[in-house]
Order: structure tokens, then C-alpha cells, then sequence
């Protein structure tokens, strides 16, 4: 081991070690933020969910799992469960239906579609909070944009937030208003990246539309199609503002989510320990669409 | 290798223990000490001063008129200056008020309802008024029916400010048109007679419905509808919300929206009632003012009258009152009695009273000339005045187990939105609420 | 169902009643997209008798500017606009800088285990906001931060999405610049701004836009962390705007939706390709 190999060592050990320093340097802030911010508060959030905390007085009494318990028991807690399944179910498959649809109509050449694609992208990226009061208004029975457009077709407009069977359909579709640019687009990217020749074959074949949406666009499209189902899954189980704004869970508990849930047993009613409880499982719901979805795209991968 | 993994454990040494730290402080919660007055800031021309800032809930109108309150008592002394700071309802100013304590800042005058006040009491979170307004005084002061609704154990822990009772409401236009009494009714048997007439007017292309139930808070006009059917939501800490008498008093409100389909559940009664699409509302009388001068703008002529009753009469008393937060330092909590004492004063209690329509909670505002012109002149701002004399306090587990008003409101919307049978509805939150009451009982009976 | 088929020849003879088709979707798709904006910015401008009329004015004749003065006056714009330029601006600003440090740190730097701690950064994405939301606020609480700029700003810092973007581009920039610079003896942090930002460009700007725009309309957390007027920012200021004008005044309520909305649909339609680049990212992957 000669003298300067020994120092060559050295040298790059010294190196090394300084860019470590650095690479802490520079990911530190970041870690911090989301260590504090994110991670921190899962085990927090835990620990309240075990408590029975009423906000108010010092005292947290430690309950074990009894918030658990009560919760899976109740029978609104599984209205409320029910209710962000419809809810889910209703955004998230109407949006890739619609959003599709409109994608499709998008790609064709027509002129000034671009134009719509910027109007329809548009509400995506609006204030759920203007939306939502935007909405009540257009809703409203009596002076809302509904009532012109029913009567000529001899209907009454509906009342729709304030009536426990419109309420839930009335946010579906503020929603989807919301959202359908959003998975337009992305379709859109999708349908512009597939081959063209595959089609013009099978016209060739004597394939009619319908059986070329089916048979080559939607199987091609499928890798889109999965990314946007998780995606509008985890983002519409979370949904919050345009709810919070137009109907706050009611009325009744006719649009009371597991997102309004969490807010108003932990921000209205101060029982720090149920909100935590559906938080988790709220947390527990989302880990397990996500490691589906793992698992489907390393089939996939395997599959290919 | 080997050299880089001290650096490398200290740093996550250090990144894992920040917010351990963070974890231990927060795990004390931040329920105790002195807390910190919300942001705002102070005019130049009242610079120096002592600022009180006070919560409150009252909006449009009433809101106005705190603030006019506020404006003269800032220019009439030198020593403080009241900053009026609107929260929302009366259960997001309640909200914000726990949600403060636990920051350690809250306001140094909070108006609180007849039900929120008691989970502050509760929580032990506020300061008998007794220590800066002498108790003497309080009592020459206040009417004593609603001043004895904030006081537990001797001590008055929430003063009147907004108390209200709830108004029979109608529009008499309507009325005449429809060829009815130009009166409030006796009995809901006679209103319904007269809904007949009534519902057949058209307002904008859409038939006028009889009354709108309100949806946040509408519990508190269904007590009355309770008590008047002979029912209650309880006796004492006993449920009875899924009795039959209060049941049926649900299954009459249903049967007008779902059956009858001449009333309806609204986010904003007060607002139908002004723009004619109900002929006839049951709301605080702290709306008289709002919807006496929207009924000027509508060009239509507004009557007042005690509640119908059914197989007997029932009405409550309810509206805000003001509470003082215990962790609030000495010399704010004095400088915000200077701002009660401002508003218990009879020509100020008067101008409250004349600018919203909310009971005259000092006796001897109605004597002064604003008020007993007013009381005069018109009829309908004497309604509540001569109505109180026959209110009683509301059912104990609404107001004393926290988020009571909020399961009974859920359970009406049920009702009136969804067509949900009232006994099935009422069974659901009896159902909850004695739950809240085997919780809380301990606690409340501790603090009676 | 031919307006289905993606790749329809679109010159076919016969085929203009399919195009005339096509058209009339494409107008049905527009007017349902910008009706109710329009709907919106109309009834802001109109008098309240023109609101609460029926059948409704569907173009306001006199226009009624004074509604935005209304709610100017009922609640204070100014400082909801501030404090949400603020909380956008000063917490993008934040966020970025970390984002860059830390993308460059996981591309161009070693660290033993840096495939797990990026793996741990990436799991940061899966706690939704709802579990944060109490613990954060106890936090915000305990540093005596509520209701100030540093509690609203604070629990939004930390990035993976923007982390994650500027690493996978990182990653495609040429090595050689890279080592070109490094023998210059340029210094990390001058590489990272001398070299690396300018090349990242498009990427550092559709991450700020996207993220700029996320915390603009952010709702919840501002609704918990605020306690005054003089704190809130535009969306939750609007919420008190509606409590404190009823129903009855929804002339004031309309502007006050557009003054929130405006800012946002200003900035989208300049920057539209970075915020559609950035907000559909991952797909396709």
C-alpha cells in the first residue's frame, strides 16, 4: 500500500464526504417541510385517533380503539361511507366517460377546437370556493340559470342543494363541470400519440367506428384511462372545497362525505377523536387503491 | 463508506428529532395560560389605545348596527377602541372560539348563543362577568328572565345582548289578496285553512308557499312546533325528542312540505319571505328589521303576531348573548366591560333594539323617546315585548350537550328533504343524543 | 357515434352533415364549459330587481359596476388579495428553492441510500391533506402561528410533486454540461443556477405556475388557520362574504366570485401550455 494510494483514498474519502454534507445541505429543507408537515402528523393523527378529546379541556383520555369501533358501528358513519362511494363512483366514471367523449370530438380537426379545449380545461383550475358559489347560483330554483333552461321543457327546476335527492347528484355534476377539461386533455395526449397506421388497416378490414373505438382506442387508450382512475379516485376522495361551499354535507346527511366528515367532526363538532379515527381510514382506503394500482402496472409490465 | 455515516446519522438525527420536539410541546396541547388577542389593526386616529376585539355573528343589518354601536362608543371615550370582527353564524364564531383557544389567541368579548355558551362553561373556559361589573348592577340593569338564563352556581357567565324570541311573521298583502284575516292565525288548524287560499297567489311565475323551514339552526323554531304539539326534545337530561307528541310534530311539518307541498326547507327563509315566495315565516325577531325594510323595497306590508298554537302555546327565548374568555388578561377583560356597560346603557340598548328588532334586553330602554316612539308607531316591534312575558328557557339537552342543535337540525333536514318518516328521524338523533348525554352527563351536573 | 372514432378521415365526401354534427357538439361543448362563467360575469354586473326577475335578463343593460364596490366595502378585498398574493407568492417562492435544491441533490449528488429516500420523499404523496389537517393546525398552534402568513404558508412547504417533475427532468440534461461546468470548478450551488435552472426553464415554470395556482385556491387550510378579516385569503374571504350579505345581496356575492376567479383565469389563459403541461404530467407513463 504505497503512500500516495493511501492519500488518493484519502482524498476522494474527503470528497465524498463533503458531498454527503452537501446532498444533506440541499435535501434538508425540503425533508424538513414534509417530515413536519406530512409524516409527522400521520403518527399524530394516529395517536388522536386512540383519544377521546373534546378540544376544549386539557385533558385527552386514551380510548384505544373505542373510536374505531363506535365508528364502524354507526350506522350514519356507513351512510357516510356509502355516500363517498356514490360520490366517488359518480365523478370519477362520468369523468372518464364524458372526458373521453370530449376528447374524441376534440381530436377531430374542426376549427376553433382549440379554443374549446382551452374553455373546457378552464374550470380545472378555478377556486373550488368561487365554483361552488358560482354553482349555487346557477342552482338557484327561483333565480338560477336552471329555471329558463327547465321550463321550456315543462319542468320545474328542482331545488337542487337544499333537497336531500338532488344534492349528491347536483355536487356530482359541479364536479364533473370541474374536472371534465382535466381528463379531456389528457385523453387528448393519449389519442394524439396512437398509430395511425394500425387504424387505416383496419378500416382497410371493414371495421366500423364503434368497433374501432372498442377494439384498438380503448385497449391503447388503457394506460391513460388507469392513470387518470387513480388519480380522480384519490383527488375526488378528498374533495372538499365546492362540497364545503354548497351544501356543507346536507341537507340531512345527504352529501356528508368522509372528507366533510373528517372536517366537521374535528373543526365543527371538536371530537378531536373521531375525525382522527376516519382520517386514518380515509388514509388506509387511499394506501389500498394505491398499491392496487402498483400491482396492476407490474403485471402489466410482466404481461408486455 | 464507512466515514460518511456520522454526518449521515446526525443529519437524520437531527431531521427526525425536530419534530419529535414539536410532538412533545404539542402533545400539552396549549389549553392553559394567557392567550394572545387576534390580529387587526388599530386606526391612527385611535392609536394608544387599549383595543377589545369582540366576535361576533351579526351580518347585514344587525351587523351594521353592532358597528354603529362600536363607531360611537370609539369616539365617545379615549381610553379604548372596539374592534367588531364578524365571524359567521353563531356555530362557526363558536368554531373559531375553541379553535383560537387552542392557538392561544382569542377575542376579548365573544358573542356566543344560548347553546354554545354552555360547552365554553363547560370546558371551565369562561369568566364570570360578576368580578367586573358588580352584580348589583347587573341585576338593575337587565331583564331579569334573561339575565337569570346565563347565570349558574350565582355567578352570570353570559349577558343578554341579541336575545330574541321567535316572531309569527306574514305578509299581509298576501293575506288580502288572498281574502284571509289580516291577522296572525290562533291555531295552525286555521292557518292551514287559510294555506288553501293563500297558495293558490302566484310570485314570479311560482306559486307562494305557506312557510320555509330554515336549515342551519331551524331546530330552534321546532321546539316551539315540539312544545306546542305537547312534546319536548327532552325533560331534564332525558331524551324525549322520539316521543310521540314531538314526533307528530314532525309528521306535521312533513306532511306540509311532502304532502301539501306548500312549504319547503330554505338556506335563507328571511330572504323568501322578502322577495314574497312564502307568505308567512316563523324566524328571531332579530330579523324584523331586515325583513320590515325589504318588505318596503318589495312594495308589500308586513305583520307580526305570537306563534300559533296547537294543543298548546310554546315559545322559547334564544339569540346571542355576550361571554368573556377566562385566559384573557385583566386589563382587557376591564376594557371590554366598559364596552358592555356602553351597550347596557338604555339609549344605546334602545338604538340596538330599534336598528334590529331584537327584545329591548334592558328594561328601561323602552322608556327612552327612539324606543317608546318606535314601540308606538309600530305594532310590530311591540310583538316580541309583549311575547316574552309567556317564553320559557329551551330544553336542557339541546343546549347543554355539545352539538345537541346540530344532530336535531340534521334530523329535521332528513325530514323535510328527504321524506324521511319523523319517527325514524327523531329515533336517530335520540339515538346520538343520549349517548351525548351519558358522555357529558358527569361534566354537566358538576357545573350546575 | 362517428364523432367517436379518433381517426375518421375527415375529408370524406358525404361527410358534411357528420361535420355540421360535429360542430354543433363542438358549440354544445363550449357552451357548457363557459355558460356558467359567463352566467356568472353577467349577473355581477346586473342590478338586484334584474337578479331576483323572472324570466331573467340574460344580457344586463345597465350595468351595475357598483357591485364590485359593494362587496369591496362589505368585506376587505384588499387585504384578501394581498394575503393570498402573499401566501402564492412568497410560498412558491419557498417551495421552488427547496424543490430545485432537493431535485439537484437527488440527480447530481451522491448519498448512500438515496433510492429509499426517494422513495420516502414519493411516499409523502399518499398522505392525503385530511390526516394533516388536525396535527398541523396543533402544530401551527404551538409555534403561535395561527392566523399569520407564516401559518398559512408553512404546512403547504413541503414538495413532491415539484420535487419530483425538476428531478425527472433534471435527469435528462446532457452529463457532459454538467461535467464541463464541474471542471470549470464552478461550485454546486453555482452549477445549479448558472447551469442547471436556465436549462430547466420550462420545467421551473410550469412547477411554479402549477403550484402557485394550488395555493391560490387552497380552501381548507386557510378556513382553519384564519381567524380574522385582515387574514383570510380571497376563496375563504368570499365564504364570509356570502354569511355576511345573505342571499338577499347575491350582486355583491357574484363580484366577489369574479375578483376570486378573474386572477386565476387571467394567468391561465397567458400561461395555459405550462399549466396544462404540468397539471397532466404522469399521464401516459
Amino acid at each position: 500500500m504505497s503512500a500516495i494510494d493511501d492519500a488518493g483514498r484519502r482524498l476522494r474519502a474527503r470528497r465524498r464526504r463533503r458531498d454527503y454534507l452537501l446532498f444533506a445541505a440541499f435535501a434538508a429543507p425540503n425533508f424538513l417541510f414534509l417530515l413536519l408537515f406530512a409524516y409527522w402528523p400521520v403518527v399524530y393523527n394516529g395517536y388522536l385517533s386512540l383519544t377521546d378529546w373534546d378540544m376544549i379541556s386539557p385533558a385527552k383520555d386514551f380510548v384505544g380503539l373505542g373510536n374505531y369501533t363506535d365508528l364502524l358501528t354507526d350506522p350514519d358513519f356507513r351512510a357516510t361511507l356509502w355516500t363517498t362511494v356514490v360520490f366517488v363512483v359518480g365523478i370519477v366514471a362520468g369523468g372518464l366517460v364524458l372526458g373521453l367523449a370530449t376528447a374524441l370530438l376534440l381530436n377531430q380537426r374542426l376549427r376553433g377546437r382549440d379554443v374549446v379545449r382551452t374553455l373546457t380545461f378552464a374550470p380545472y383550475v378555478l377556486s373550488g370556493a368561487a365554483v361552488g358559489t358560482l354553482w349555487l347560483f346557477v342552482f338557484d330554483p327561483n333565480y338560477g340559470l336552471i329555471r329558463p333552461l327547465m321550463a321550456p321543457l315543462g319542468l320545474t327546476a328542482p331545488a337542487m342543494m337544499t333537497d336531500s335527492k338532488w344534492a349528491l347528484t347536483g355536487l356530482v355534476l359541479v364536479y364533473l363541470w370541474k374536472n371534465i377539461g382535466f381528463v379531456a386533455v389528457v385523453y387528448l395526449a393519449g389519442l394524439q400519440g396512437l398509430p395511425r397506421e394500425v387504424y387505416e388497416a383496419a378500416a382497410l378490414d371493414g371495421a366500423g367506428p364503434w368497433t374501432r373505438l372498442r377494439r384498438i382506442t380503448l385497449p391503447l387508450l388503457s394506460p391513460v384511462t388507469f392513470f387518470l382512475l387513480v388519480t380522480c379516485t384519490i383527488s375526488t376522495f378528498q374533495a372538499f372545497d365546492v362540497l364545503a361551499v354548497m351544501t356543507g354535507g346536507g341537507p340531512g346527511t345527504s352529501t356528508s362525505t368522509l372528507s366533510w366528515f373528517i372536517y366537521d367532526q374535528g373543526f365543527r363538532a371538536f371530537d378531536a377523536g373521531r375525525s382522527a379515527a376516519g382520517a386514518m381510514i380515509m388514509f388506509v382506503v387511499l394506501l389500498l387503491i394505491t398499491a392496487g394500482q402498483a400491482r396492476y402496472l407490474e403485471r402489466k409490465v410482466h404481461y408486455q | 463508506m464507512s466515514h460518511s455515516l456520522p454526518s449521515r446519522r446526525r443529519f437524520l438525527a437531527l431531521a427526525a428529532g425536530a419534530p419529535a420536539a414539536a410532538a412533545l410541546l404539542s402533545a400539552c396541547g396549549a389549553t392553559t395560560g394567557p392567550v394572545a388577542q387576534p390580529g387587526g389593526s388599530v386606526p391612527d386616529r385611535y392609536a394608544g389605545r387599549t383595543r377589545t376585539v369582540l366576535w361576533s355573528t351579526f351580518a347585514d343589518v344587525p351587523g351594521r348596527a353592532l358597528q354603529d354601536l362600536a363607531d360611537t362608543f370609539n369616539r365617545q371615550q379615549r381610553d379604548i377602541y372596539v374592534d367588531v370582527q364578524f365571524q359567521g353564524t353563531y356555530d362557526e364564531c363558536a368554531q373559531k372560539a375553541v379553535v383560537g383557544l387552542l392557538a392561544g389567541q382569542a377575542p376579548d368579548l365573544c358573542v356566543l348563543s344560548d347553546v354554545k355558551w354552555y360547552r365554553f362553561y363547560f370546558g371551565d373556559a369562561l369568566e364570570p362577568w360578576d368580578e367586573y361589573i358588580d352584580p348589583g348592577e347587573l341585576r338593575a340593569t337587565y331583564n331579569a328572565r334573561l339575565l337569570a338564563e346565563g347565570r349558574v352556581k350565582g355567578r352570570h357567565w353570559w349577558l343578554p345582548l341579541a336575545r330574541s324570541t321567535p316572531l309569527f311573521y306574514y305578509n299581509r298583502t298576501l293575506f288580502q289578496k288572498a281574502g284571509v284575516p289580516d291577522r296572525a292565525p290562533e291555531t295552525w288548524e286555521e292557518m292551514y285553512g287559510w294555506a288553501k287560499e293563500i297558495t293558490r297567489l302566484k310570485t314570479q311565475g311560482k306559486r307562494v308557499a305557506m312557510e320555509a323551514y330554515q336549515k342551519i339552526d331551524g331546530d330552534w323554531q321546532f321546539q316551539c312546533t315540539a312544545w306546542q304539539w305537547g312534546g319536548a326534545y327532552s325533560r331534564g337530561m332525558d331524551v324525549t325528542i322520539d316521543h310521540d307528541a314531538t314526533v307528530a310534530a314532525g309528521e306535521w311539518q312533513r306532511k306540509l312540505v311532502h304532502k301539501d307541498r306548500i312549504a319547503y326547507m330554505s338556506t335563507d327563509p328571511a330572504g323568501d319571505m322578502g322577495n314574497q315566495l312564502i307568505a308567512t315565516l316563523i324566524t328571531s325577531t332579530g330579523g324584523l328589521r331586515k325583513i320590515s325594510e325589504m318588505a318596503k323595497a318589495g312594495g308589500w306590508e308586513l305583520g307580526t303576531g305570537f306563534l300559533p298554537r296547537h294543543k298548546e302555546f310554546g315559545v322559547t327565548t334564544g339569540g346571542g348573548g355576550l361571554g368573556m374568555f377566562k385566559r384573557v388578561p385583566k386589563e382587557r377583560k376591564q376594557a371590554a366591560a366598559e364596552f358592555v356597560r356602553f351597550l347596557a346603557r338604555p339609549e344605546n340598548a334602545a338604538q340596538w333594539t330599534v336598528q334590529t328588532g331584537y327584545l329591548p334586553v334592558v328594561p328601561a330602554a323602552t322608556k327612552s323617546p327612539a324606543l317608546a316612539g318606535l314601540l308606538k308607531k309600530d305594532p310590530n316591534f311591540s310583538t316580541a315585548v309583549r311575547q316574552l312575558p309567556h317564553t320559557r328557557k329551551g330544553d336542557q339537552v339541546r343546549m347543554m350537550v355539545p352539538n345537541a342543535n346540530v344532530q336535531i337540525y340534521t334530523g329535521l333536514q332528513k325530514i323535510w328533504t328527504g321524506n324521511t318518516p319523523a319517527r325514524q328521524a327523531f329515533s336517530e338523533v335520540a339515538t346520538r343524543l343520549r349517548k351525548g348525554v351519558d358522555r357529558h352527563r358527569q361534566s354537566i351536573e358538576e357545573h350546575l | 357515434m362517428t364523432a367517436l372514432d379518433p381517426a375518421a378521415p375527415t375529408r370524406r365526401p358525404g361527410g358534411r352533415a357528420r361535420r355540421l354534427g360535429l360542430y354543433a357538439l363542438l358549440v354544445l361543448v363550449a357552451l357548457i364549459a363557459a355558460g356558467p362563467l359567463y352566467w356568472l360575469a353577467s349577473s355581477a354586473l346586473k342590478t338586484n330587481p334584474q337578479i331576483y326577475a323572472y324570466p331573467p335578463h340574460w344580457v344586463p343593460t345597465d350595468l351595475r359596476w357598483s357591485n364590485f364596490s359593494d362587496a369591496w366595502n362589505a368585506a376587505p378585498f384588499d387585504r384578501f388579495f394581498l394575503n393570498s398574493l402573499v401566501v402564492s407568492v412568497v410560498g412558491t417562492a419557498i417551495e421552488l428553492c427547496a424543490a430545485l435544491l432537493c431535485a439537484y441533490a437527488f440527480v447530481f449528488l451522491p448519498f448512500p441510500g438515496k433510492k429509499w429516500l426517494f422513495l420516502f420523499l414519493l411516499g409523502a404523496m399518499m398522505v392525503p391533506g385530511h390526516v394533516t389537517l388536525l396535527p398541523n393546525f396543533l402544530t401551527i398552534a404551538q409555534l403561535g402561528w395561527v392566523n399569520t402568513w407564516a401559518g398559512l404558508i408553512a404546512p403547504g412547504l413541503g414538495s413532491v410533486f415539484g420535487t419530483f417533475l425538476l428531478r425527472q427532468h433534471m435527469l435528462t440534461l446532457p452529463k457532459e454540461v454538467m461535467d464541463a461546468a464541474r471542471i470549470d470548478g464552478a461550485g454546486h450551488l453555482r452549477t445549479l443556477f448558472r447551469v442547471v435552472l436556465p436549462m430547466s426553464r420550462p420545467m421551473v415554470i410550469t412547477v411554479a405556475i402549477v403550484v402557485m395556482v394550488t395555493k391560490w385556491n387552497d380552501f381548507i387550510w386557510p378556513l382553519i388557520v384564519t381567524s380574522s378579516a385582515d387574514m383570510r385569503t380571497l376563496p375563504v374571504g368570499l365564504l364570509f362574504l356570502r354569511d355576511q350579505e345573505t342571499y338577499a345581496n347575491w350582486g355583491a356575492i357574484l363580484a366577489g366570485t369574479v375578483m376570486v376567479i378573474l386572477p386565476v383565469l387571467v394567468v391561465f389563459f397567458i400561461a395555459q401550455r405550462y399549466i396544462i403541461a404540468g397539471l397532466t404530467q404522469g399521464a401516459g407513463k
